[in-house]
C-alpha cells in the first residue's frame, strides 16, 4: 500500500539532490514534525527537494502498527529511495537511524541517533507509570514476558512480538559516507533543543535552519552541487 | 555508534556561532533542571525557579506518564546511572526536592 509523502520542492530548476528525511519513531515523530518541515522549506530555498514519507503504521498510514516491524520499515524506505530520480541524501533523526541503511543513497546524515533498546525502555516505562496510576502493578520484566507471545500496547502503540524483539536489539548501523551530529556545540553538533523529548510538541526555527545548513554543507562535501 | 564524520566526503563546515544549551556537568542539580526543562518545555527561567517543594507529577500538566518515562531514561543517560523498576514509587515524582534527593543518592551509588 502506498503511503503519504510530503514533498517540498524548490520553485525552479532541477534540484542538485533530494533529501529524504527519515522521521524519529512513534511519538517522537509528532514532536519533531513541524521543525523537520521548517528544515525542508529552508533546504528548498537553497534549491534542494525534500521528502518526508509516512512509514507504514505511522502518521496518516492506514496500516495497523501491529502489522509492522523494523524490517518492514527498512524495506519501505528502500522502495521510497528507489523511486527517486537523481542524487539522494538520507537524513535520519533519532530512531530513524535504525532503519535508514537498506535504502540506496549518495550519503547519509544522522541527528541524535539512538539505540532501539533505549526507545523500548522509555515506552515500557510509560506503560508501567500509566498502570501505576490505574492501580495496576506491572514491571519491565512482566511486560517483556507478555511481549514474547502477544502484541503489547505501549503509550498508544500496539507493538507485535517481532517489533518488540527487533527494537530491543536494534543498533545504529555504520554506513558510508555518513555524518552524525548531536545537539550542542562543536564541529559535529548543531545548536538546538531535543524537541523529540518534549511532552508538548514545539518547534524551533533556528534549529531547523541549522539542520538545513548542515545538510547543505554535507551535500557539497559529498560532491553534490 | 559513530560520531563525527565517516566516509569519503571532506566536510568543511562554515564558522557558525553555537549556543550550547546542553547541560554542563556541574552537578546533579543543574543536570536535572536542564533535563526537566528539555522534557517539560519549562524554559530556563521556570527550570531555575524550581525549589525543593515545587510539585511535579500531578502539579505540572505536562508531567504525564510518558514524561515520567522520558525523565527516567534521560536521567540514566545524563547522570550515568541505572534505575530499577522497584526503586520507583509515586513519591519520587511528587516534588523537585524528592527527585533531586533520589538522583543524588543514585549518583553517589
Amino acid at each position: 500500500m502506498a503511503e503519504q509523502q510530503l514533498w517540498i520542492r524548490p520553485d525552479k530548476s532541477t534540484p542538485p539532490a533530494t533529501i529524504l528525511f527519515v522521521p524519529p519513531l512513534f511519538e517522537e515523530a509528532n514532536r519533531t514534525r513541524r521543525t523537520l518541515v521548517l528544515a525542508m522549506r529552508a533546504l528548498a530555498a537553497q534549491g534542494f527537494a525534500g521528502l518526508l514519507p509516512d512509514l507504514p503504521g505511522q502518521n496518516e498510514s492506514l496500516v495497523p502498527l501491529e502489522d509492522v516491524d523494523l524490517a518492514r520499515w527498512q524495506a519501505a524506505l528502500a522502495d521510497v529511495a528507489d523511486a527517486i530520480d537523481g542524487p539522494l541524501i538520507i537524513a535520519s533523526l533519532r530512531g530513524g537511524a535504525l532503519i535508514d541503511h537498506q535504502a540506496k543513497a549518495v550519503a547519509w546524515w544522522r541527528l541524535g541517533p539512538v539505540g532501539g533498546a533505549s526507545l523500548l525502555r522509555t515506552l515500557m516505562r510509560a506503560r508501567v507509570a500509566a498502570d501505576r496510576e490505574a492501580g495496576i502493578t506491572s514491571s519491565l520484566e512482566s511486560l517483556q514476558e507478555i511481549a514474547k507471545a502477544e502484541p503489547l500496547l505501549l503509550a498508544g502503540n500496539r507493538l507485535s512480538p517481532t517489533m518488540v524483539a527487533q527494537l530491543g536489539s536494534a543498533e545504529v548501523q555504520s554506513i558510508a559516507p555518513q555524518r552524525t551530529v548531536i545537539l550542542g556545540g562543536g564541529d559535529a553538533a548543531i545548536a538546538g533543543t531535543p524537541l523529540w523529548l518534549r511532552a508538548e510538541p514545539g518547534e524551533d526555527r533556528a534549529m531547523a535552519e541549522a539542520i538545513a545548513a548542515d545538510i547543505a554543507a554535507w551535500s557539497v562535501a559529498c560532491g553534490i552541487s | 555508534m559513530g560520531t563525527g564524520i565517516e566516509g569519503l566526503c571532506a566536510f568543511h563546515a562554515e564558522e557558525k556561532t553555537v549556543t550550547d544549551t546542553a547541560p554542563k556537568a556541574s552537578g546533579v542539580d543543574a543536570t536535572l533542571r536542564a533535563l526537566l526543562a528539555d522534557i517539560l518545555g519549562l524554559g530556563e527561567e521556570r527550570a531555575a525557579a524550581l525549589t525543593a517543594d515545587s510539585g511535579l507529577f500531578g502539579e505540572l500538566p505536562e508531567f504525564d506518564s510518558m514524561a515520567v518515562a522520558t525523565v527516567l531514561t534521560e536521567m540514566e543517560d545524563r547522570l550515568g546511572i541505572i534505575i530499577d523498576d522497584d526503586e520507583i514509587d509515586g513519591e519520587i515524582f511528587e516534588t523537585y526536592g524528592n527527585l533531586l534527593a533520589f538522583s543524588q543518592r543514585k549518583v553517589a551509588g
